[in-house]
C-alpha cells in the first residue's frame, strides 16, 4: 500500500494551523490517520509561538480580552512618532493645533488611519462639517470603522455656540462609552467660537476619558486643552513644494511643516505631507 | 373523534386556521399553516352530533372569512385525508375508515417524491390500491416506510398526537396604584417590568428585536413607543436606558398609570469568536451609544462616511455605523504614506478671483483673502451631463499668508469657487 504525506507547511497564519498536519498521511483508499499525541503537541506549540509574535507585533489589531491601555496610538509618520514618544495616549486628552495648511488635517487622518487599519473603531465629531471623505480614504482610513458626527448643513465658517455645545457633548458620550480607541474633535476654523464654551467644558472631558482605553485629540488653531499625561503637538507650515515652475503641468507636490511637541515646544522635528 | 380542517385557498394569516381550532380545543396539531387536526374528545356534550359540531367549524370558518373543509372522523390519518380531499363537510363512521379512504387518490399520502413515482410505475393510483398490499412485501421493497404508509392508507393511526405549542406573547404590564409624574421614577418601575420580561426571553433562548412600550396616562390616553435598535438585545439594563432616551425625547402629556411592554423576540445572536481578529463592539452598548447622540443621529448626521462611484468632486454617502470584522488576508505593508487633506467648504465658498495669464493672481473669498504666489492647475472635470452637469477648472493655490486652497471655476456658470483648504 502506497503511502503519501502532505507538504510541511510553515506555521504562518491561523489558517494554517488549523489545516491538516503534516504527520498525516493519507492512505491511498483516501481514509485520513488520527494525528499522534506528538502532533497535537506541535499544533499546540505552533499556536503558542504565533499568539506570542502577534502579541509583540504593536499594528496587528488586539486580541480578545487584550489590554493596551498603556499603548500609545502612533500615527504611523515616524518624525511625530519619535517626537511623541510612541504616540498620543489613551486616556488622556491630547491636541494637534496649527494654523491653516500646516498638516494638522494629514497628522489626524494618519492617526485615524492608523488606528482603524488596526481593526480598532474612531469616531470624529466635526461640527464644521469639514471632512473629506475622499481624502480620509486616500490616507488608508478604513471609512466603515469612523463614525462621523457632522455639524448641521451651513456651519462651515463659523457654528453657533450651541453646536460646539453640542459636539463636545457627543465627545462625552463617545470617550465615555469605551467602544472606540480614538475620539477627535476638530475644531479648527472655529477658534472664536470655542472660546466662548465654558472652561470647566475641558475640565469634564478630562475626567470623561481618564481611566479608559480611548485616545481624546482635539484639532484646534490654537491651544486649547491638554491633559497633564496628554500631547500637545503644534504644527507650523514651512513651505509648500511644487513639481515645478507655474504652468499647465504643474502638481502641488508636498507640504513641509514642523511639529514641535511639549508644553513649551522644544523638541521640533520636520514632517512632508505628500499631496499626490 | 378527530376533525380536520383544510383551507384549500390562502390564508388571511398564517395561523389563522390554527387560532381558528383553538377556539373549539386546546388539542391542535398544526400541518404548517393548513391542514390542521383537532380532537374533539368531549365536545359531545355541546354539540350532540358530530354533524352538529362538524356545521359549527365550517361556520366559524365563515365567520372569519376562511373558505374551509372539514371532515370528522374516529382515526387522525382519516380526519385529515378526507378534510383535503372533499370539500364542505363529511362525517367518516367508525369502522369506515378504510372505504372513506379507498377512492382518494394516492398523491393525497404524505409519501415522498420517489415513492409516489414507484407506486406510479407499480400501477397504483389510489389509496385503496396500496392499502391492498401486504405490509410485509412493501416492508421487502421500502423499508420501514412501507408499512407505515400501508397502515396510513387504511385509516389507521400511527405515532401520538402532537399537540401544537400555543404562542408566546413576550409582554408584562404594571398597573401603578398611584400615578407617576417624571422619567426618574419610571426608571425604577422599568426596572422592574423588564427584568421578567428579558427572564423569560432568556428562557426561550431569545432576545428582544423591538419593544413596544405603552403608557397608560391618567387622562385615560395611551402614550405608545416603538423601539428598534441597531442589534436585538436580551439586557434589561440596555432596553431600560433606550426606553428613557426615547421617552426624554417624546415625553408623555400626563402622569402614567400603568406601563405595559411588549417585546418582539428574536433567536440570540450566533457570533463565532476567532482567536486572532480584533473584538467587535457590542451590538447593545453600540446601540445604547447611538440612541445617546439622538441629537446626531436624528438628523442623519452620524453615520459612516463612504466614497460614492462617481467622478463629481465631493460626492459622498453616510451610511449607518455597522463596522464588521477585518477582511482577512489584507496586506498589512498597505498604508499609504501621510498626506495632504482637503478641509471642504460645504457648500463651496463663492469668490471673486483675480486672473493673470489664465490663472488665479487673487483670492478672495468669506473669511481667505489673499494675493496668489504659487498655483498648480488648471485640471479640468466634467461629467454627468445627461444629469446634473458638472464641468470646473481646478487650481490648487498658495496664499501669501501661507493658506493652500483648492479653488475652481465652475465653467457652466462662470463663477470661481473656494472648495477648501489644504491641509
Amino acid at each position: 500500500m502506497r503511502a503519501a504525506t502532505l507538504p510541511a507547511l510553515p506555521w504562518t497564519t491561523f489558517d494554517d494551523v488549523r489545516s491538516p498536519c503534516p504527520e498525516q498521511r493519507v492512505e491511498s483508499t483516501g481514509a485520513v490517520q488520527e494525528p499522534a499525541a506528538a502532533s497535537v503537541a506541535e499544533r499546540k506549540r505552533a499556536l503558542e509561538d504565533l499568539l506570542r509574535a502577534r502579541r509583540l507585533q504593536a499594528e496587528a489589531p488586539p486580541l480578545r480580552g487584550e489590554d493596551r491601555r498603556r499603548q500609545p496610538l502612533a500615527t504611523g509618520i515616524a518624525e511625530l512618532d519619535a517626537l511623541l514618544a510612541g504616540g498620543f495616549p489613551r486616556g488622556e486628552q491630547s491636541e494637534i493645533h496649527g494654523p491653516a495648511s500646516s498638516g494638522r488635517t494629514g497628522v489626524l487622518l494618519a492617526l485615524l488611519a492608523r488606528t482603524t487599519g488596526m481593526g480598532a473603531l474612531a469616531a470624529l465629531v466635526d461640527p464644521l462639517d469639514r471632512l473629506d471623505p475622499a481624502s480620509a480614504a486616500a490616507a488608508g482610513v478604513d471609512l466603515a470603522r469612523l463614525l462621523w458626527l457632522r455639524g448641521p448643513r451651513g456651519s462651515g465658517e463659523e457654528p453657533p455656540l450651541k453646536t460646539l455645545a453640542q459636539a463636545t457633548g457627543a465627545v462625552a458620550t463617545l470617550a465615555g462609552a469605551g467602544l472606540f480607541d480614538v475620539v477627535a474633535l476638530d475644531l479648527a476654523g472655529a477658534d472664536h467660537e470655542r472660546r466662548r464654551l465654558p472652561g470647566s467644558t475641558w475640565l469634564r472631558l478630562q475626567r470623561v476619558v481618564e481611566n479608559t482605553a480611548t485616545a481624546l485629540v482635539t484639532l484646534a488653531d490654537g491651544h486649547v486643552a491638554c491633559s497633564p499625561g496628554g500631547r500637545a503637538l503644534a504644527l507650523e507650515p514651512l513651505e509648500l513644494r511644487f513639481s515645478g515652475p507655474p504652468g499647465p503641468a504643474c502638481l502641488l507636490k508636498a507640504l513641509r511643516a514642523r511639529a514641535r511637541a511639549g508644553r513649551h515646544g522644544l523638541r521640533t522635528a520636520e514632517l512632508v505631507l505628500a499631496a499626490v | 373523534m378527530f376533525g380536520g380542517l383544510h383551507a384549500p385557498r390562502a390564508l388571511p394569516d398564517a395561523g389563522a386556521l390554527v387560532a381558528l381550532a383553538r377556539s373549539f380545543t386546546p388539542r391542535v396539531e398544526a400541518h404548517g399553516p393548513t391542514p390542521v387536526l383537532l380532537d374533539l374528545s368531549g365536545l359531545g356534550r355541546l354539540w350532540p352530533t358530530p354533524h352538529a359540531l362538524g356545521q359549527a367549524l365550517l361556520d366559524a370558518a365563515a365567520a372569519r372569512a376562511i373558505e374551509a373543509q372539514a371532515a370528522l372522523a374516529f382515526t387522525r390519518e382519516t380526519a385529515l385525508v378526507v378534510a383535503c380531499a372533499c370539500p364542505g363537510l363529511h362525517v367518516v363512521p367508525a369502522g369506515g375508515e378504510a372505504a372513506a379512504l379507498a377512492p382518494l387518490p394516492l398523491a393525497l399520502l404524505d409519501a415522498t417524491a420517489e415513492q409516489q413515482e414507484l407506486f406510479a410505475r407499480w400501477g397504483l393510483r389510489t389509496i385503496g390500491d396500496l392499502a391492498r398490499l401486504p405490509p410485509a412485501a412493501l416492508a421487502a421493497r421500502l423499508g420501514p416506510e412501507g408499512p407505515r404508509l400501508v397502515h396510513r392508507a387504511r385509516g389507521e393511526d400511527a405515532g401520538a398526537f402532537v399537540n401544537a405549542p400555543l404562542p408566546e406573547r413576550f409582554e408584562t404590564t404594571l398597573e401603578l396604584d398611584w400615578p407617576v409624574e417624571g422619567l426618574e421614577p419610571l426608571a425604577f418601575l422599568l426596572t422592574r417590568v423588564l427584568e421578567p420580561l428579558t427572564a423569560a426571553l432568556a428562557a426561550r433562548g431569545a432576545k428582544a428585536a423591538a419593544l413596544a412600550v405603552e403608557l397608560g396616562l391618567s387622562d385615560a390616553t395611551t402614550h405608545a413607543r416603538s423601539l428598534h435598535p441597531a442589534a436585538p438585545s436580551g439586557d434589561a439594563r440596555t432596553w431600560r436606558t433606550l426606553v428613557l432616551l426615547d421617552l426624554e425625547l417624546h415625553p408623555p402629556r400626563d402622569a402614567i398609570v400603568r406601563v405595559t411592554l411588549r417585546a418582539s423576540p428574536t433567536p440570540a445572536r450566533a457570533a463565532q469568536f476567532s482567536l486572532l481578529d480584533p473584538a467587535l463592539p457590542s451590538p447593545e452598548r453600540l446601540a445604547e451609544t447611538l440612541a445617546r447622540l439622538h441629537d446626531w443621529t436624528a438628523s442623519g448626521r452620524c453615520g459612516s462616511p463612504q466614497l460614492v462611484d462617481t467622478h463629481r468632486p465631493g460626492a459622498f454617502a453616510v451610511s449607518s455605523f455597522a463596522p464588521g470584522p477585518l477582511p482577512r488576508g489584507r496586506p498589512e505593508a498597505a498604508r499609504p504614506a501621510p498626506r495632504v487633506a482637503l478641509r471642504a467648504y460645504r457648500p463651496p465658498r463663492l469668490a471673486h478671483v483675480l486672473t493673470k495669464a489664465g490663472a488665479p493672481s487673487f483670492v478672495g473669498a468669506p473669511g481667505v483673502r489673499g494675493a496668489v504666489t504659487a498655483a498648480a492647475g488648471p485640471w479640468r472635470v466634467s461629467g454627468d451631463w445627461w444629469d446634473s452637469a458638472f464641468s470646473r477648472e481646478e487650481w490648487d493655490v498658495s496664499l501669501a499668508g501661507g493658506i493652500a486652497l483648492r479653488v475652481f471655476l465652475d465653467r457652466l456658470r462662470g463663477c470661481w469657487y473656494v472648495e477648501g483648504e489644504l491641509d
